[in-house]
Order: C-alpha cells, then structure tokens, then sequence
C-alpha cells in the first residue's frame, strides 16, 4: 500500500478532463490514479537503477530526469 | 331545582307545587326559612349547574355567597375536629367550586354578556361591510396608525392605560423610531476616545431626517451609506467624517469656514443643533456635505480606495499602543524578508499572498503611523493625510499585478485551451516516498527531485488524457469511461492476463479507492473483461 491517502480527485478529474476536453465517468478518476501510481512505481524503479549504475546514493533529478522520457514512451497508449 | 322543592317539602309543604323561584319571596314561606331560601333562590338557576346541587344536600351549599371560609358542611354533618379532615373536606369543597366542568365552556350555560352580542354583531356585520377608506389617504394614514396600535396594546396582559391620554405625536415617534435606518447598531463601535458629543454629532450628518419626506430620506441614505460600506467601514461614521470633512477642507474654502465653525462647536450637541436648524435644508444636503454626492464623483477613486484602511489603521492604533503597533510592524518586516530568502515554490506563493497583505496594511502603518495618529488627534494635519494618499497610491497597481502573475501561474492552459491546476507536489511527493520505500531504497526525496517529478507528472496527465481522448472516440463516445482507461493499461502493458486492472489496485490503491471501484455494479466489469477480450481479438486480426 504506497500511497496510505486519498489523491485530490477533483483535481485529477479536472486536469484530465482538461487535456482531454471530454468528461469523465464517475469513477474513471481512481483507475486513471491507478495508472498514474504504475507509471510513478516505474518512474522509480528506473531512476533507482540509473541513479545506481552512475554511483548516486538516492535519486536525483538528474537520474529522474534521464529516465523519465523512456518511461512516458513505456505508458505512451 | 329539584332540590329547593325538596328542601321546601321539609319545611313548608305548601310550596312544593309551585315553582320554587317564584316561591321563595311568597310571604308563606316567611315564618320557615326566611333568610336562607332568599339568599339561596338569586344565584342558584344562574350558576350552579345541577350536578352539584344533587351532590351536596344542604342548604349551604347552595350558597356560593358564602365563599370558602362558610363553606364547609361541617356545619351540617358533625364537625371535622382533626385538622387533617378540616384540610380535606376543605380541599373537597374546593374541588366541587372549581372543577373542570364549570371552566369548559360548552357545557356551561353562556350568560349573554354585552361584549359577546357586539362580537355576534361585528361577526354578522364583517361579511356585508368593508374597510372604511378615507377620501384623502395621505393624510388620514398618521393619525391612523397609532389608532391602529393601540387595541394591540390593550389586548396585552398589561394594559397601560396613560397611553390613551398620551398625544398622538409621541406614538407616532415611537412608530418613526422603528422605522429608523439600523444606525444605532453602529454607535457601540465607536472607539472609546470618542467624546458622547460627537455621538450625537452623527444626527448632524442626517439631519435631513426631519426636514426630508421620508422616501426620498432612504433612498439617499442607501445610496451614500452604499459606497462606505462597500470599502469595510461599518463602524466608523465618525472617522469616515471627519476624513470627509478634512478632504475637502483641501479641496473648498468655504467649506473649511464651516467647518471651523463645527469644530469650535463640536463639544456641544445643542449647539450643533442650532446649526443644523439654521440651516436651508436643499442647501445643507450639499454643504453639510460630508456624504456629498458631487464631491465624491470628484474624488479619485484610488483615494476612495485608501480612505477606509488608514482610517482602521488609526483606530487600531487607538485601541492599542503605539509601541505594540510598531513592534507588529518591525515582525512582519521580517517575516516578509525571512519568506523572499525561501526559494521554496510552495512558500513563495505564500510570501505572494503574505506581501499582499503586508502592502496594503503594514507598509502604509509604517509611512504613516503616526502621521494617523497626529491627524486624529488634531484635526490640522489632516492635509498632510490627504497628501500621502496620493502619493501611496501608486503602490496599488504593483499588488494588483503581482496578485495576477500569482494567478495565471496557477493555472495552466491546456492544448483544448482549458485552464487546469497543477497536481499537488504534496501528492506526489507522499506517493513517490511511499513508493520508494516499498522498493526499499533511500525515503528522502530532495526538493529538486520532487520538482522533476511533479513536472513529469503533469507531462504524464496531458499524455494519458489525450489518449483517453483517443480511446474514448474511437469507441464513437463522448465520455472517457472505465474501458477507456482498461484498454490504455492494456496498451501499456500493465493489464496483462495474468494481471487484471483489479490485482493492480489492489496493490497499488489504498482500500478507499478500491471500495470506489468495487461499488460499481459486477455485471458491468464482467462485460468490460469481455470487450478486452474481444479488442484483443480484433487487436491480433489487425496485426
């Protein structure tokens, strides 16, 4: 369990909705959370990795900032 | 009834054939029963119902004269010697003179009382008459009103009876005092240095009230009073007066004459009545001016806008010391400082919105502290006021736009051109730590990794949410639905057949969540596990 609290879902649901310019349904928000919680896990994980073969201790920006285009390829529908 | 001739059967057996009323004052029955049967025979058919009367045989019961002193039929019986018997057969009596059955008014006979025949006469008269209406209606409405009040007040449990001599005048006062604008409310905000002078110096700013018809006397007062309160200043007639007064002593000569003159009088309320009255009232609606219509469309309106917070800054200052003030200020100086040092992105807002404040309050405290205090406490300096204002105003625009910048950073425009906000950092951050705990690494999240993250995450909103857009109209929708956000896992790779939507919110979402999810009807995911399926089979015929 990561995340021990709700997100904002009005916020989530406002920000999609704006870039998709559509409604939602009712509860599409918390699946739509649910990828987001995936997509940071693998963020993570990435830049752990990354951050470990160039000899960081934890993660930086530097190391989420390489990982992060891969990542949002990988979750590209 | 039938007791009486019993009783009469005793003594005289003359009279028991006739009517006993009618026999009680014969001369026969005389030598008999002289005294009693005559004081019985008046109020007996009147009051007493039967019931009573066949209860209590004797003869002194049926004297209610008596009252309850005489009361009990000791005298009859053998009499009660105890005290405990004398209390009860007293309470009996009691019981029997007032019991329900007399109270009830249907079942007592209804004497006709004068009241009760107008009654039945206004009550016959209503349905056929109507209102009297006076040919002049203007005038006869005064004099009416207090006509009208008055059977109100009778009819209370307390009725007073000098108001009937009381002129009508004053009644009418009293009308006119709950018909007064809700000023008085005000008075108790005055700050203390006040003197009761100028309290009653606020009937010096509306003395149109008598002179004015009335109507047009409310009409104005909302107008003006409209623009004060608008700006804050609810409880500060006075200050807002004087300030008035002070601007325009700048502005008009003659004014500053006349005020002059006020202020010489101002210990004395008689005497600013005096002045009132001499005055014309078309003419001291403008002279008196101190919510004039004219001078203020002259006014600028960033003096307007000053106007109402150096006067709340100067009655603080009278509340309060001046040393305390001054320390106040000296800490939000530095708070001020202490918060533009932060680079912080969270607390600059907060330093935004901080400074906002700092400016319109404590800046203007600072320049003209005691200038304020000068100013109130003589009323000379008040030009120098006036010159300040101005000459801050300029600052007004800074703020304003500052407050704007703060705004559109706020909120971003999407590519559809919808204003969205940015994910909370405070989100993200709590999630990401969770996550890299679970992953078992280092929790600590520097501020500069949690910026990249949270702008990847709003490139990773405006990713998924185009593509759910996709999704959403390729399936010929309008709305982005649950199967939406299932085929775009599945695309990602996350949704696997060995790894439903559901095992991966199990895993990932807090139970909150999940019971959001599970709340939507199983027939519905049922057919949304099929639609995959068959998207999957179309997906592999495509390929």
């Amino acid at each position: 369990m990561p995340a021990q609290t709700l997100y904002p879902r009005a916020t989530v649901k406002k920000i999609v909705k704006a870039h998709a310019n559509r409604p939602l349904s009712r509860n599409v928000d918390i699946l739509i959370f649910l990828n987001y919680a995936l997509f940071m896990q693998e963020l993570l994980k990435e830049s752990r990795i990354q951050a470990k073969t160039s000899g960081e201790r934890g993660i930086s920006a530097k190391s989420v900032r390489k990982v992060r285009e891969g990542v949002l390829r990988k979750f590209k529908g | 009834m039938a007791e009486p001739s019993r009783k009469r059967l005793r003594t005289t057996p003359r009279n028991s054939e006739g009517p006993p009323d009618a026999n009680a004052e014969t001369p026969y029955n005389d030598p008999s029963t002289p005294n009693r049967r005559a004081s019985s025979a008046g109020p007996t058919p009147g009051r007493r119902t039967p019931n009573i009367v066949v209860r209590t045989p004797g003869a002194t019961a049926r004297t209610p004269r008596g009252g309850p002193a005489t009361r009990p039929i000791s005298a009859r019986r053998a009499a009660p010697t105890t005290p405990h018997a004398i209390r009860a057969l007293r309470e009996r009596a009691n019981a029997a003179r007032t019991p329900g059955h007399v109270r009830r008014r249907s079942g007592r006979i209804q004497r006709e009382t004068p009241r009760d025949t107008l009654r039945a006469l206004s009550r016959t008269l209503a349905r056929g008459s109507q209102p009297l209406e006076p040919s002049p209606p203007s005038e006869d409405q005064r004099p009416r009103n207090p006509a009208l009040d008055l059977p109100n007040i009778e009819d209370g449990p307390d009725p007073v009876v000098p108001r009937l001599s009381m002129p009508l005048d004053d009644m009418y006062e009293d009308n006119s005092f709950h018909d007064a604008p809700p000023r008085q409310s005000l008075l108790p905000d005055l700050p203390d240095d006040v003197d009761t002078g100028t309290m009653h110096s606020l009937e010096f700013g509306r003395r149109a009230y008598s002179e004015d018809p009335r109507a047009m006397f409310g009409a104005r007062v909302s107008e003006r009073f409209g623009d004060l309160n608008e700006l804050g200043v609810d409880g500060e007639d006075f200050e807002v007066d004087g300030t008035f007064i002070n601007r325009r002593r700048t502005l008009n000569a003659d004014q500053l004459l006349e005020e002059a003159i006020d202020d010489v009088l101002d210990d004395t309320t008689t005497e600013i009545r005096a002045l009132t009255g001499r005055r014309d009232g078309r003419q001291s609606d403008i002279d008196l001016g101190v919510f004039g219509e004219d001078l203020d469309d002259q006014d600028e309106p960033t003096f307007r806008f000053t106007i109402p917070q150096r006067i709340r800054a100067a009655t603080t200052d009278e509340q309060r010391d001046v040393t305390q003030l001054d320390e106040e200020v000296f800490v939000g100086a530095e708070a001020d400082a202490g918060l533009d040092v932060e680079p912080d992105a969270a607390a600059q807002v907060d330093e935004m919105s901080r400074g906002f404040e700092a400016v319109g309050w404590e800046s203007d405290n600072d320049d003209g502290n005691d200038m304020d205090l000068q100013a109130y406490r003589d009323e000379a300096s008040a030009i120098d006021r006036s010159l300040q204002t101005e000459t801050e105003s300029p600052d007004r625009p800074a703020t304003a736009d500052r407050r704007a910048r703060r705004q559109r950073r706020e909120l971003k425009l999407s590519k559809s051109g919808l204003e969205y906000p940015s994910f909370p950092s405070a989100t993200v951050k709590r999630l990401a730590s969770g996550l890299v705990k679970s992953q078992g690494g280092n929790t600590k999240i520097s501020k500069e990794t949690l910026a990249t993250l949270v702008q990847t995450t709003d490139w990773f909103f405006e990713q998924v949410g185009e593509d759910l857009a996709a999704y959403a109209q390729h399936a010929g929708r309008k709305m982005i639905e649950d199967a939406d956000v299932v085929a775009l896992m599945k695309r990602q790779r996350q949704v696997t057949k060995n790894n439903t939507s559901f095992s991966l919110a199990q895993k990932m979402l807090p139970r909150e969540l999940l019971q959001e999810l599970r709340m939507e009807p199983v027939k519905k995911l049922k057919r949304q596990k099929r639609k995959r399926m068959e998207t999957i089979n179309e997906d592999e015929d495509e390929d």
